[in-house]
């Protein structure tokens, strides 16, 4: 696992997730990746703690989140982040397979940076990812303090 | 419920003795003596007694007996004073038992409303906690439905993509050594599941439609319907299609669940007459009463077996084949929802091959006319 990650993904389903990286691979930016498999090791990775103690302390330029995950739920960890002085900076774009509106009004009124639906079409979710990971670790200027190129 | 504030049993026996043995005592006593000791006032005693255990009738009776015992006592009794003045003791013994009983069926009166009263708030209480009590249940009924909702959103979607997705990677790393027969099987694999994503879609957006609350507002259904002919039009480019649009009324409804409406119709119109040339498209209104205006989308294409009507408006209902006309089958299902949140009906007509008509009827908006007019 590498230690500097442009890309933090939070995500449950390993289906996903191998769809996912082989999207990302498509950009060689399945390198810049770093996975974790609940909300909980999203929180241990942002804050240095657990298995992540050793990690250097600059933050990741994106975090792909989804929403419904063991333990610590996406929404906790994107409550945790934005209430964060150190963390509230990073970009979170929430990744889920859920339309439903209160989830979403509950995402942008914790200051989520984006909101995508994981389309049903593997092509369009394929597109989607590719698209997400080029513009947020590539196109965007992340905050001070993140993992640069 | 009246006798509720009555003594019963016992006591009851022995008040209406004591108020007998009372009443003949004074009667007794009256009779024998001269007079100047007027006992007869003490009959207020005896009415005062009947109206514990008596309604006001019974009191009345009493009294009205009260009376004839004075005057008879008056009668019997030798005259040892002036008439006048016999005369004006009895009057005024006679003034005395009216206003008690008067007075003593009054206070029942009060009493027996107070009673009643009381019993309505207990009633209104009741009702109140029952009312209480239902609310709470549908309102769990309704988050359960919303957590179900939910979990297929969710849930569903997720192995959806999945065997979408490692359907797709198949083929993409084995195209070179599949058969035609094995690449059309991946195929049908991946059109299956995107179609099962498109039914769980319709279906939320369906189940949405009948938990989501209801807008009112004025809604000018002739500016919505060029709207989204507008609309649509863009779509339909390169097609022979003759639209016309009548008069249209100004309805009371929720903006965007209208406007749902006149989309599922009007594409629903252009995709039916997709083999005709020209394809004519008709919305018009006509005036049912005065509260109530019907829409209607008439075309000129495929239509139905008018015996298969009742199917029309079912959720995932279809009357043609997937192959002829794409569609899931929810369109009609949900514009018929919509309608009857409204408060109005929907309806069809058609012949097979000779197009279709469908109705829906909404209430008017109150300023109908008016809106009409500064439109058109």
């Amino acid at each position: 696992m590498s230690a500097l990650a442009r890309i933090l993904i939070v995500e449950d389903d390993p289906n996903d997730l191998e769809l996912t990286l082989s999207a990302l691979s498509d950009y060689n930016l399945a390198n810049e990746v770093v996975i974790a498999r609940d909300g909980q090791e999203a929180l241990d990775y942002l804050y240095c703690r657990g298995e992540f103690s050793a990690r250097t302390t600059r933050n990741p330029a994106v975090l792909l989140l989804d929403l419904k995950l063991p333990k610590v739920t996406g929404l906790e960890v994107l409550q945790q982040i934005k209430s964060d002085e150190r963390l509230k900076m990073i970009p979170v774009v929430v990744l889920t397979s859920s339309h439903e509106e209160k989830d979403m009004i509950r995402s942008y009124s914790l200051g989520v940076n984006a909101y995508v639906v994981k389309p049903v079409d593997f092509h369009e979710f394929v597109n989607a990812v590719k698209e997400l990971g080029v513009f947020w670790a590539v196109i965007n200027e992340p905050p001070p303090g993140s993992v640069k190129k | 419920m009246t006798q509720t504030s009555l003594p019963r049993g016992a006591s009851f026996h022995l008040l209406w003795i004591v108020t007998a043995v009372l009443a003949i005592a004074i009667f007794v006593a009256d009779t024998i003596t001269p007079l100047e000791i007027n006992f007869a006032t003490l009959y207020v005693v005896v009415v005062l007694l009947a109206a514990r255990f008596c309604q006001p009738r019974g009191v009345w009776g009493v009294t009205v007996g009260c009376f004839f015992l004075a005057v008879l006592s008056f009668f019997l009794t030798p005259p040892e004073v002036a008439l006048s003045v016999g005369t004006a003791n009895t009057l005024i013994s006679m003034t005395a038992i009216g206003l008690t009983a008067y007075i003593s069926t009054g206070l029942r009166w009060t009493e027996e409303k107070l009673v009643e009263a009381r019993a309505d708030e207990e009633e209104v209480r009741r009702l109140n906690q029952e009312i209480a009590k239902r609310a709470a249940e549908l309102e769990a009924a309704n988050k359960e439905l919303e957590a179900f909702s939910y979990s297929v959103s969710h849930d569903l979607r997720a192995p959806l993509r999945h065997v979408v997705g490692f359907s797709e990677l198949l083929q993409k790393q084995a195209s070179s050594s599949l058969d035609d027969q094995s690449q059309r099987y991946i195929r049908t694999i991946v059109e299956s599941a995107k179609r099962m994503g498109d039914l769980i879609d319709d279906l939320l957006a369906f189940s949405r439609i009948g938990r989501a609350e209801t807008k009112k507002a004025a809604v000018d259904l002739q500016k919505l319907v060029k709207e989204v002919v507008a609309e649509i039009g863009q779509e339909t480019k390169g097609r022979d299609i003759v639209w016309k649009i009548g008069a249209l009324p100004v309805c009371n409804g929720d903006p965007a669940l209208l406007r749902l409406v006149v989309v599922n119709l009007v594409s629903n119109a252009v995709k039916f007459t997709r083999m005709r040339k020209p394809a004519e498209i008709e919305i018009g209104c006509v005036n049912r009463n005065e509260n109530e205006t019907e829409v209607f989308v008439k075309d000129n294409g495929a239509g139905f077996d008018m015996q298969y009507v009742d199917k029309l408006f079912g959720v995932f209902q279809r009357l043609h084949l997937r192959e002829q006309f794409e569609g899931t089958g929810i369109g009609l299902a949900t514009v018929q929802r919509i309608v009857h949140r409204h408060g109005g009906t929907v309806r069809a007509e058609g012949a097979v091959d000779h197009g279709a008509t469908f109705y829906f009827s909404l209430p008017k908006s109150p300023h109908a006319t008016e809106r009409t007019a500064n439109t058109s």
